[in-house]
């Protein structure tokens, strides 16, 4: 039988990851570090290692059974895949932030507001939501500097600590949605690898659920 | 010049294939006593109005004729179907149809492109029950394997599980709206997070997280049966499953299904049996269907109906995958080079090799023979009487 596979985002979620699967193997997982597919058969899964915002994707289209990817990128992209398990790492939440001096009420009076953000699609429909009419930049990094320099109002961003928005001297107007990293799968494995999935997810979950019992506050 | 963005051009050798799967498609729809119609390319935007999901009516094409009307092309074919014949008078039901044609929808993210498809479909119109079920999935079953495709399987759900599952659970009404959202998104997570927020009594919570996995043959129904008391949707949902199951069993086609309790379709009209069909080779299903009794009343007849439509551009990816792909089999046609003395008789000559079937190009050449090209050889004719054309086209035959 195929081993099933898995789609791992590189980046800042890499190490977590590798720790969490590291867990479900009860032994290091030991990873090439350049390597992009890893093919190693003592291993239960085949490897491959994608830019965060092309996990869902790959596994959307069936390059891979399951993936690990951030709730953000689900949002965003929202991707036709199973959303399985709350993996409980990579906490934060998806916020709009302003300019300290600016309440909520105060900015959304504003005739033309204008919102900087990498989540151009949730944005939209969080607008939409609120029924307000506002222009959306998109830009790729920094989008905390966007006020500070003029091209926006306000930005829809992902905060864990706080610590950034501060040092920009923004606050948050409104939490929109809390973000973590979730394992997805594709329609198609879910009906052809069922078991093997169903067996994959209840291992991670104990691993999940333990780990929270012994969690300190151990945020990045 | 570009092509409109979500656009794709077919070129010969996909043409051919292309053809093949939907001239055996044809004949298998045939066979079962399926007759074809063709609904018109641009309908009305009213006409899919009522019967698309909020997410499937953005993603239509729309836009205003020269009297200002709302038009859109077809974004699938089932609702034509049914407008169609809700419209004529005195319907002789029951009624066996297929079409095949292309729709249009625009992509479903930002991140997909296609927005042009073919469907190959059909519709069983003006009975309910499990026998015609039976036989909707049995051509479904039987419309996979004709297509070539090696290894593929059906997957066979109800709508009124989940159904019977949100008339059961003791929640708020936009708690249950929650869930609904949640299982057609196929988030899992959304529920877990609900069912922590909202302890749900025991075989409840535990069996909605585990739908996703609910899935294989007969015995899965009987398992899960303990719902059967609380909810009249659920009740009917076993009842139709087990029904049609025994049915197709008796067909012999159960190999390739599999019972699912957690399939989700798209399309909202569904209200009893639904299926997906696909292959291990392709992330998305290859084909879809199921029965939808309440459509025709949309447009104010009461008619039952039940169908599917096959992707075929998913199963072009699917044959590909298992490398059972013919590309380099479209056929090189014969040429037939002539002088242009001798026009009259080669253009006799070149009809009477179509006739016999053998594809044929004519081309004027320099030279005062005539001479015919086949993928075989060529052989020159430097007299055309009937003797040397009639062994030529005897050759050829061979």
């Amino acid at each position: 039988m195929k081993r099933l596979t898995l789609t791992l985002p590189t980046g800042r979620l890499k190490d977590d990851v590798v720790e969490l699967l590291s867990r479900v193997l009860s032994r290091p997982l030991s990873l090439p570090s350049r390597q992009l597919v890893v093919d190693d058969p003592s291993l239960p899964w085949r490897i491959i290692f994608s830019h965060p915002k092309d996990v869902a994707t790959y596994v959307e289209h069936g390059a891979a059974d399951l993936g690990l990817v951030g709730k953000d990128i689900l949002l965003e992209r929202e991707n036709e895949v199973y959303e399985l398990l709350d993996l409980r790492i990579g906490k934060c939440t998806m916020v709009l932030a302003g300019p300290e001096h600016l309440t909520r009420e105060i900015l959304f009076r504003r005739e033309h507001l204008r919102i900087a953000t990498k989540y151009p699609h949730v944005t939209r429909r969080y607008l939409q939501e609120k029924g307000l009419n506002a222009d959306i930049v998109v830009l790729y990094g920094s989008i905390e500097l966007a006020p500070a320099i003029g091209i926006a109002d306000a930005i829809v961003d992902l905060v864990s600590t706080g610590k950034t928005l501060r040092e920009n001297r923004l606050h948050v107007l409104e939490e929109i949605a809390p973000i973590s990293t979730r394992l997805v799968a594709n329609r198609v494995s879910m009906k052809t690898r069922t078991l093997e999935i169903e067996d994959f997810v209840k291992i991670l979950k104990e691993v999940v659920s333990g780990e929270n019992r012994s969690e300190t506050s151990g945020q990045s | 010049m570009e092509l409109v963005f979500g656009m794709k051009d077919v070129y010969p050798w996909e043409a051919k294939v292309r053809r093949s799967i939907e001239a055996r498609l044809r004949t298998l729809f045939e066979r079962w006593g399926y007759a074809e119609v063709e609904p018109p390319t641009l309908e009305y935007y009213a006409t899919f109005e009522k019967t698309m999901s909020e997410e499937m009516k953005e993603r239509i094409f729309k836009f205003l004729n020269r009297d200002g009307k709302l038009v859109c092309l077809r974004p699938e074919f089932t609702t034509s179907v049914a407008r169609m014949f809700a419209q004529g008078n005195a319907l002789p039901l029951p009624l066996r149809v297929y079409y095949s044609g292309k729709v249009f929808r625009y992509p479903s993210s930002p991140f997909r492109t296609e927005s042009e498809f073919t469907q190959i479909g059909l519709e069983h119109i003006g009975q309910s029950g499990p026998a015609q079920d039976a036989e909707v999935v049995t051509l479904a079953i039987l419309a996979l394997r004709e297509t070539g495709i090696r290894s593929f399987e059906v997957d066979i759900g109800h709508a009124s599980i989940f159904r019977g599952i949100l008339e059961v659970l003791p929640l708020e009404s936009e708690e249950k709206e929650e869930v609904r959202i949640a299982l057609k998104k196929r988030d899992f997570v959304a529920l877990q997070n609900l069912c922590s927020r909202k302890p749900l009594p025991l075989p409840l919570s535990p069996f909605l997280l585990q739908l996703p996995f609910l899935r294989g043959k007969k015995d899965l129904l009987e398992r899960f049966s303990f719902f059967s008391l609380e909810s009249e949707e659920w009740q009917r949902a076993v009842r139709d499953l087990s029904k049609t199951w025994e049915i197709l069993e008796d067909f012999g086609v159960t190999e390739h299904l599999s019972i699912n309790l957690g399939l989700v379709r798209d399309f909202d009209y569904y209200t009893g049996v639904v299926f997906e069909g696909f292959s291990p080779d392709v992330g998305y299903p290859l084909l879809a269907g199921g029965r939808y009794d309440e459509l025709f009343q949309v447009f104010g007849k009461d008619v039952p109906a039940c169908g599917f439509a096959l992707f075929l551009e998913r199963v072009l990816e699917a044959l590909q995958k298992e490398t059972s792909w013919q590309e380099g089999d479209s056929a090189t046609p014969s040429v037939l080079f002539y002088p242009p003395r001798l026009r009259k008789r080669a253009f006799e000559l070149a009809e009477k090799l179509r006739s016999r079937g053998i594809p044929l190009v004519m081309e004027e050449h320099e030279k005062e023979t005539i001479l015919l090209a086949t993928p075989r050889g060529s052989s020159t004719l430097e007299d055309l009487d009937e003797q040397a054309v009639e062994n030529l086209l005897r050759q050829e035959d061979v």
